[in-house]
């Protein structure tokens, strides 16, 4: 059995979802990274899902994933698991300017958002540097 | 020539000494964000939580003076967090993000940084300027 699948099947068991390369339908919720600095996707950069329990406002992360040679990071919530509320993006840009041996001005970069109707397509992407960063509402 | 009262001294004053300054700019009617609530916020590293070190609104030019005095503004890990839904909704729109925060980390406190935060309700962005 390969390195790779043995990575998959262990992470089908761990308790929150990791992102494979395996997963079945598309995510409601897409994100892209681009390094606006080289010109290039932001891969290999690892990032959070958290979603707010409404009552406690406690964040409970649904996801960790890396993103992958385009820069994106596809299932990261299926359609079950989303419902209105608000959720937030953590992006760990200054670890992945650090990979790359350059400071950044940001550690990292969170993005809340309001989810109203789970039905829609929500993409979320960051366009960053080391010393700017961007995000729109697509879908 | 014209005059310059107490005010626009104060005003000067206020504006000069920060060493950390923002400006909000509402990208979707091409204004300023003016009376957006903020707050800025610095890591205690010790406990590991925020602690707030000011609260303010913009003023009409989407300005907020006076957010840190050069004596509190020692090196480490900032947050400012701009109300930009309460924003949004005191202007009759939904927005996409309820509210939002940069986090930021500073070594040389000697220099000055400015943090733009250009929105719409759909968007926002923002740089490390001087």
């Amino acid at each position: 059995m390969s390195a790779f699948r043995l990575q998959q099947l262990k992470s089908h068991i761990l308790s929150d979802r990791k992102i494979t390369a395996m997963s079945p339908s598309p995510s409601p919720l897409t994100t892209h990274v681009l390094n606006t600095a080289l010109g290039v996707p932001g891969s290999n950069m690892t990032l959070r899902l958290y979603q707010q329990q409404p009552l406690t406002t406690v964040w409970h992360r649904i996801t960790t994933g890396t993103t992958n040679g385009d820069g994106r990071c596809p299932g990261l919530i299926t359609q079950e698991q989303f419902k209105p509320g608000v959720y937030k993006l953590h992006f760990e840009t200054g670890q992945y300017w650090a990979s790359m041996g350059q400071t950044s001005f940001y550690p990292y970069v969170e993005i809340l958002f309001t989810i109203s109707d789970p039905g829609q397509r929500y993409h979320v992407p960051l366009l960053v540097s080391r010393f700017s960063y961007s995000t729109y509402r697509g879908s | 020539m014209k005059s310059v009262n107490s005010k626009d001294l104060q005003k000067m004053a206020v504006a000069d000494s920060s060493p950390l300054t923002t400006h909000v700019l509402n990208t979707s009617d091409g204004v300023p964000g003016a009376k957006m609530a903020l707050s800025l916020h610095r890591l205690d590293t010790r406990l590991m939580i925020w602690s707030m070190i000011s609260v303010g609104t913009t003023n009409e030019d989407g300005y907020c003076p006076g957010l840190i005095s050069r004596e509190a503004f020692i090196p480490g890990m900032y947050k400012l967090r701009f109300e930009t839904g309460s924003y949004w909704e005191g202007l009759g729109k939904t927005s996409f993000y309820p509210y939002v925060e940069i986090v930021f980390t500073i070594h040389n406190p000697a220099e000055r940084f400015h943090l733009p935060l250009l929105m719409s309700s759909f968007s926002y962005s923002t740089c490390r300027g001087n």
